[in-house]
């Protein structure tokens, strides 16, 4: 009864989406029109590039299928970035550190549902002041300063590698698989596809929906506690200003992979092929040495067209 | 003035134009940001610099203001790309170090410009002391209001470099004077309008302000703007030495800017690269000397930055420390 | 036929005596502040800083009063503050290569006008999520201003153009009157005119709005043309008053926008809200600032404040919602 009424709202995916053209297209213009492109190194350059943003993509993908927003997942990455990098400067320990950032982010995230769930304050608001929140506390434990001496071992976890792949990709890989069995494979994947656009559904079940998307919220938090651990190794430094604005990106790359804003419709592999689509652009565009102002309405540019695509799709059938 | 370049013709001449450049050396220039004056300069004189030698200058800027992990991703595309020599400004001198050592990995020449880097292996370093830059300027002022009075401090951002030092400088000039007093030290971020909204504040509090040390221009001339609308007289400094700030020191608004000479750092980095390229002589360390533009010397700082001139190489290797 | 009549009533009758308690409360909150800062500092309480406030806080009105109407209809615009770099840019291009304030003012403002038009076209026609086409406009415009300006500032304006940021008449700064005469417009038009009581509908539920014949499309871009129109106002006001304009100009005043609207008790879901209660939203965020600079606290501390604040006062209109 349960799984049928909730079977309705699970994805339905487009024939062609936008997102996998637009990938298709630029990786073959730019293998065409920069020879360093379509290198291993440069490939392997573009994945691990794009690992940090796809943590964050990942559960915003889910956060979005419940009709939600997490706008403060980037400073919520910057403060346990800070708090991670004070954390093992201070024990020399990883696992310290690791901890505490995740405990950074496990807290921002029942605030955040907490705001959400139990006082119905909408997420865009929710999140938005305790994106003020973070931001202020990273400023205010840091001092405005970036905190170094980050030990050689933290930093291995970005530039490292592991069976002959960085360990990034490795990371980024094992996070999606663990998304993918998490959204499609478990209870709860189908109860967050039933969060967007069919919560009544939930109440009559029986089920404490509620409780559930606090879950996902900190699900949110706890991915920019692994987010900041990336960051901190890759910038070999904590900085109160480091991912300022990497949930825009997140976001805008979800939207990319066609999960929509209001039913509830989500695509976990569309996230994925989002985010590359934004690694390459960026990559291939540097690559050709295009000034930054040009890559900036590019970006924007891609954004718009890859959801017109899908809204014109979306309207004629 | 802005280029007026309409952007939808010009793509694709930049598409062509970046697809032809092969011949002579490309020098990969790095700055932290597009919409801060300061770094336009060091572009156009790394350009001046690379023309007068056949090379050409290829620009990376963070298309989201002074971001660490997209200069991070920058560097790593252009080591992909492999140019000749790099000239780098880090947008933040600890955190971007990593990127040096990928670069050093890559055995790219690379010269450090305008903030010293925390760690990796340059060329050279060519830059100005802030320490020196805050103290000469904050000097002049302290002097001019007579040794006495008030002022007020208004702060970049914090945890930059170039923050840190200024505002060292100024107040360590501000403890020269025993009958100066500092009323405040507040930050505006180097940012204009907060320049202005932090200064009509200050003024409601402190009926009587004698003196402005602005850490950048920008800040300086929302200061301007500020004791304008208040119908105030204070002497304002500011640091950069840019066009606007000359235009204001020409018409006595400004009293004066202390001249971090972006044109002349992005000219020496340049040529130094270019040089060590080509197996010549270089120098490892230029550290400018402060020069505080004021209503006695502003001339040469009035002409449009692309007609200006980089040194020849025995005048730039003149300023060396090193 | 029932909803559709509801759907109708309800934004006129029943949500126009809430708003007007909750209102008093937000009334009530910016006295309690101006207590607190007077009896914290002696500077506060003066006749020119109130001024001083006031005019600080028009800008971010300007802002923040089309972005509400947008906000009515249930969508967002993002690209506001990258709309007054652009608008600035040009304006400011015009009235140095014709020396007339009059012909770069009208650039400005249709610029703004522009990008709002673009925006409406493509949330109402092409059905693109507001969030994501004003965010992918957002970028389009940095890309334009970063490219036109090319890392200058353009600066020095004839001082006729610059009364209007800076000049005062009766001792009250000019952007001030400007200020209260758009609160009015903005006020009248939204609660008096069949117009403004349509974006109520739209946003309040756009299914009964399109059934019950409003020409919800049209509307949509005419919030978003205003949202536009309005940047290009603030855009005049800043260069007015800073006496230069650099493309960056804008960047960080979006977020504080859309908080001045959600402290002014506007709800994202669409059809609840007030241009007044932007205005005491804007009022609010200006005056935390400027108690802050009085009194010299240090400034890392100012995000976590705003933050603190656009949470309390929407949880505070929760819990006054659940109760009536």
């Amino acid at each position: 009864m349960t799984d049928q009424a909730v079977s309705s709202a699970s994805p339905r995916l487009p024939a062609v989406p936008g997102v996998a053209v637009a990938l298709a297209g630029l990786s073959l213009f730019f293998a065409l029109a920069s020879p360093g492109f379509l290198t291993a190194g440069n490939l392997s350059n573009v994945l691990v590039q794009s690992v940090i943003l796809l943590l964050l993509a990942l559960p915003m993908t889910l956060i979005i299928m419940t009709e939600g927003l997490d706008l403060s997942m980037g400073a919520v990455l910057t403060l346990a970035s800070l708090v991670l990098a004070l954390i093992v400067v201070a024990t020399q320990s990883l696992a310290l550190g690791l901890i505490g950032a995740l405990a950074v982010g496990l807290a921002f995230g029942l605030v955040n549902g907490w705001l959400i769930a139990g006082l119905s304050i909408p997420p865009f608001v929710a999140t938005l002041g305790t994106l003020g929140a973070a931001q202020g506390l990273a400023l205010v434990v840091s001092d405005g300063q970036s905190v170094v001496g980050i030990p050689r071992f933290v930093r291995l976890v970005y530039s490292g590698e592991t069976f002959g792949i960085p360990t990034p990709i490795l990371i980024g890989a094992g996070f999606y698989a663990l998304f993918h069995i998490l959204l499609y494979h478990t209870r709860f994947g189908t109860y967050v596809c039933a969060l967007g656009g069919n919560r009544d559904a939930l109440t009559l079940a029986g089920v404490a929906w509620k409780r559930l998307l606090v879950a996902v919220y900190m699900l949110g938090g706890a991915m920019a506690g692994v987010a900041a651990l990336l960051m901190t190794a890759r910038i070999n430094a904590g900085h109160p200003t480091a991912a300022i604005g990497l949930e825009f990106d997140a976001i805008a790359a979800v939207a990319l992979g066609g999960t929509s804003f209001d039913k509830g419709n989500g695509w976990l592999f569309g996230t994925l092929l989002g985010v590359l689509t934004v690694g390459v652009l960026r990559n291939g565009l540097n690559l050709m040495a295009v000034p930054s102002s040009v890559q900036v309405a590019c970006i924007g540019a891609l954004v718009i067209a890859a959801l017109l695509v899908d809204s014109l799709r979306s309207t004629r059938s | 003035m802005p280029k007026s370049k309409f952007l939808v013709a010009a793509l694709p001449a930049i598409l062509i134009s970046s697809a032809a450049l092969a011949a002579g050396e490309t020098i990969a220039v790095f700055t932290k940001n597009q919409t801060n004056p300061y770094f336009q300069t060091v572009r156009v004189g790394a350009e001046v610099a690379a023309k007068s030698l056949g090379a050409k200058a290829v620009h990376y800027i963070p298309t989201k203001p002074d971001s660490i992990p997209e200069q991070l991703s920058q560097v790593e595309d252009v080591i992909v790309k492999k140019p000749s020599a790099i000239v780098f400004v880090p947008v933040d001198y600890k955190a971007m170090v990593p990127g040096v050592e990928q670069i050093n990995d890559a055995k790219i020449p690379i010269v450090n410009v305008t903030d010293r880097s925390a760690g990796g292996k340059f060329l050279a370093f060519v830059g100005a002391d802030d320490y020196s830059l805050g103290l000469e300027t904050a000097r002049f002022l302290l002097k001019e209001i007579g040794g006495k009075g008030n002022v007020v401090i208004l702060e970049g951002v914090k945890g930059s470099l170039t923050n840190i030092d200024r505002v060292r400088g100024f107040n360590d000039a501000i403890k020269e004077f025993k009958d100066v007093k500092l009323l405040a030290s507040q930050p505006a971020n180097y940012q204009r309008l907060q320049g202005l909204q932090v200064m009509e504040n200050l003024m409601q509090s402190h009926p009587q302000i004698d003196g402005v040390l602005a850490a950048n221009d920008a800040m300086a001339i929302g200061v301007i703007e500020a004791l304008d609308g208040a119908n105030r007289k204070a002497k304002v400094v500011g640091i950069n030495g840019t066009k606007e700030a000359v235009d204001a020191i020409k018409t006595g608004k400004l009293l004066a800017s202390g001249d971090y000479n972006g044109f002349l750092q992005g000219c020496i980095g340049t040529l130094v690269a270019i040089r060590a390229l080509r197996n010549e002589p270089i120098v490892t360390e230029v550290v400018l000397k402060p020069t505080v533009v004021n209503a006695s010397n502003f001339q040469p700082y009035d002409s449009p930055l692309e007609s200006r001139s980089c040194p020849s190489w025995s005048e730039a290797a003149a300023l060396a420390s090193k | 036929m029932s909803i559709a009549s509801d759907a109708t009533t309800r934004p006129v009758g029943l949500h126009l005596s809430r708003e007007t308690q909750q209102l008093a409360y937000r009334l009530l909150a910016v006295a309690l502040l101006c207590l607190a800062l007077s009896v914290a500092t002696e500077a506060f309480f003066t006749a020119n800083n109130i001024l001083n406030v006031l005019r600080q806080a028009s800008l971010l009105f300007f802002l923040a009063s089309g972005l509400t109407l947008v906000i009515l209809t249930g969508g967002l615009d993002l690209s506001v503050g990258a709309n007054i770099g652009v608008s600035a840019c040009f304006a400011a291009t015009v009235i140095k290569a014709t020396g007339s304030p009059v012909l770069g003012t009208l650039t400005g403002l249709a610029t703004g006008l522009v990008i709002g038009i673009c925006n409406g076209l493509m949330v109402a026609k092409l059905r693109i999520p507001s969030f994501i086409a004003t965010y992918g406009m957002l970028w389009v415009l940095h890309g334009i201003t970063y490219y036109y300006m090319a890392g200058e500032t353009i600066h020095g304006f004839p001082p006729g153009f610059r009364q209007i940021g800076s000049g005062y008449f009766l001792g009250v700064p000019i952007p001030v009157y400007l200020m209260l005469g758009f609160l009015l417009a903005g006020t009248i038009f939204a609660q008096r005119t069949i117009w403004g009581q349509q974006i109520y509908a739209i946003g309040a539920n756009p299914v009964a709005a399109r059934l019950t014949g409003i020409p919800v499309d049209r509307r949509l871009i005419l919030v978003y043309a205003f949202s536009g129109a309005m940047a290009g106002v603030a855009s005049i006001v800043f260069l007015a008053r800073l006496n230069s304009a650099e493309g960056d100009i804008g960047e960080a005043m979006t977020l504080p926008a859309i908080a001045a609207a959600l402290i002014g008790g506007a709800s994202l879901f669409g059809g609840v809200g007030s241009v007044f209660g932007t205005f005491i939203g804007a009022l609010i965020l200006t005056l935390v600032l400027n108690g802050m600079n009085l009194l010299a606290v240090n400034a890392n501390w100012q995000p976590l404040v705003t933050g603190l604040i656009v949470i309390l006062a929407v949880w505070f209109d929760m819990v006054g919602r659940r109760r009536t």
